[in-house]
């Protein structure tokens, strides 16, 4: 049976991953149970890949749970039950690790809130956030490349000095040769591997506090929402590369500051992958609804971060543009007042 | 609630439109006196123009409280324009504020085809050597091409433009003047605006430290090696203004001016 339902060894309710005490809690009796003990069912049970059903039934209620092809947990839409889907978790598809939610439902919402009411550019009407349709917690997964690089770099570089000797001015241009080879290693590079979620929107929750990085357990899934890697950790080496290669480039300038100018002519990366792991990152996904546009924001469930493009008010583009604008010229004015003793008009 | 946003709005209307109307007004107030502050003894303008510069010295010199004088003369006896100046300001005794008192004087000689600016007493402080320089290049060419009505016409509103800075400035530094500053300022404006809108959806906050694994990474190799150098010399530019600057002096009646000399 690849569904794995967490029913209350008390009183039979569904449990849930609770944030503030990270356990397995019950709602209806308060039975709290420490997920370090908790025998995981994963390990247990081993699914073959074709194995991969089609079709889940919910343990509590027997209803076919709908999900798409790349949810790995959810709960069930009739009876609420939190329902982890074991066959999408195991074998090629197992997660790592995971950092569980720091932040739950309700210190979400709280945060989303104050973060709209901070919006100095969106229109009053959203600032007030009464239009959330809905708030997800969802288990995104990452992969978190540990990349090696070697660089080698030929170019040449310049260095200027001028100086004066009697009625002439000299410019002197010294030419060199240069070459620098470089080791760069990057560990935890963050890449999102689900294709539903929008990688600029991804890439802005970073950082994640990896201290809290735990060993992989289904019962972190209960209650929330999971999603299946889309594309694996070869697939998604490009995207790793064009991140760290902003960086790559900046050290290799931070090499040639003494010059004052410099060209490369080659420069060769060699990146391999040291390691890759498959891990599940906390996002709270929210929903927006405002002025018939759908909003969809993304909160980093651990830290609590807001990412995402709110609507913008032209009337209060105008006013601050108008309003900064005012205040320079004034400022400007003022300084001028002082300096000359008088006004210019 | 949107009025606080409308106050920033009108607000900056107000500050620019103020300009205009300031300028009128201080304008209107003066053309009452009409005294002759123009000596065309050469003849070089038609009635008509001499009235109108004649009414604009007045104007502006108001503002000033500085006579806006100009003199020209065929000089056929050959006097140095400078002593001619000097003469004139002892003979004539022009002063906005008593005889002998604030006065900017342009003489034309149009035999040796020099002029010489001075200003005495408000005008010596205000229009000192240097900015007399700087009016003196800006009429000359005009000058030199016969345009004498264009060039007394930028004389007298440059006089009347650099006395409204405090002596010591260089008035024709750009920041000073409103267009540039508005340009700045709606500059800035779209600037910071720019960036509220691009903030607006949050913003990267790591950088290169924070997966680099610093223990392991640097430089493994490097090598800089020289090739060649190549020096290449200017000649430095003497910042002289070109043409004979004589500066100021003292006439003979013991008055002390201001100068600028040169010919066109």
């Amino acid at each position: 049976m690849p569904v794995i339902a967490y029913k209350c060894p008390s009183c039979g309710s569904g449990m849930v991953f609770d944030v503030e005490t990270g356990t397995l809690s019950c709602h209806s009796c308060g039975r709290q149970d420490n997920i370090e003990h908790i025998s995981d069912p994963l390990t247990q049970h081993v699914f073959a890949e074709e194995d991969e059903a089609q079709e889940y039934h919910c343990t509590s209620c027997g209803a076919v749970i709908m999900t798409d092809a790349k949810t790995s947990a959810t709960s069930c839409s009739f009876c609420g039950s939190a329902v982890v889907l074991g066959d999408r978790l195991t074998g090629k598809l197992a997660p790592v690790k995971i950092i569980p939610f720091s932040v739950s439902k309700e210190q979400a919402m709280k945060a989303f809130r104050k973060w709209c009411r901070r919006g100095t550019l969106t229109p009053r009407g959203f600032m007030s956030a009464n239009r959330i349709k809905g708030i997800t917690g969802m288990y995104v997964p990452f992969w978190l490349y540990d990349l090696h690089n070697e660089v080698e770099v030929h170019g040449s570089g310049t260095k200027v000095s001028i100086y004066r000797s009697g009625e002439y001015e000299y410019t002197k241009t010294d030419y060199f040769q240069i070459y620098r080879k470089i080791g760069l290693n990057y560990t935890k590079v963050p890449i999102d591997a689900a294709e539903k979620m929008n990688d600029e929107l991804m890439d802005k929750l970073e950082p994640f506090a990896y201290e809290r990085l735990e060993s992989f357990k289904t019962p972190y899934l209960a209650g929330y929402v999971a999603e299946r890697y889309s594309y694996n950790d070869e697939e998604l080496l490009p995207r790793a590369k064009d991140k760290i290669y902003e960086y790559i480039n900046g050290y290799i300038n931070s090499t040639t500051t003494a010059y004052s100018s410099v060209s490369y002519a080659d420069v060769q990366i060699d990146t391999v992958i040291a390691r890759a792991d498959y891990v599940l990152l906390p996002v709270w996904v929210i929903h927006y609804d405002y002025k018939q546009s759908k909003y969809t924001f993304a909160m980093n469930g651990q830290t609590g971060k807001v990412v995402g493009k709110p609507p913008i008010s032209k009337a209060k583009v105008a006013a601050w543009f108008a309003g900064v604008s005012a205040i320079s010229f004034l400022a400007m004015q003022l300084l001028t007042f002082w300096m000359i003793g008088g006004t210019t008009w | 609630m949107n009025r606080k946003y409308t106050f920033f709005a009108v607000l900056f209307l107000i500050v620019t439109t103020l300009v205009a109307p300031l300028q009128l007004a201080a304008g209107e107030a003066a053309s009452i006196h009409n005294k002759q502050l123009i000596y065309d003894e050469a003849g070089l303008l038609s009635q008509e123009a001499y009235n109108e510069l004649n009414a604009l010295a007045n104007q502006y010199g108001v503002e000033n409280e500085t006579d806006i004088i100009i003199v020209t003369v065929n000089n056929e006896s050959a006097i140095d324009v400078k002593r001619m100046t000097q003469g004139f300001y002892d003979e004539h005794a022009p002063g906005y504020d008593k005889p002998h008192g604030n006065a900017v004087i342009l003489t034309l000689d149009m035999h040796a085809r020099e002029l010489y600016l001075a200003g005495f007493y408000k005008a010596k402080l205000y229009l000192d050597d240097k900015r007399l320089d700087r009016i003196r290049d800006q009429i000359a060419p005009d000058l030199t091409a016969g345009n004498y009505k264009q060039a007394f016409e930028t004389y007298i509103q440059t006089a009347h433009e650099y006395m409204g800075f405090k002596p010591g400035v260089n008035p024709d530094n750009p920041f000073y003047k409103v267009w540039v500053q508005l340009g700045i300022s709606v500059l800035i404006g779209g600037i910071i605006v720019t960036a509220m809108v691009y903030r607006s959806g949050g913003r990267v906050t790591v950088n290169a430290r924070t997966y680099e694994d610093a223990a392991s990474s640097g430089i493994i190799d490097n090598e800089d090696t020289y090739l060649h150098t190549n020096t290449t010399k200017r000649k430095i530019e003497k910042s002289s203004s070109g043409g004979s600057s004589g500066g100021g002096g003292t006439t003979s009646g013991g008055h002390s001016h201001s100068g600028s000399r040169g010919s066109f």
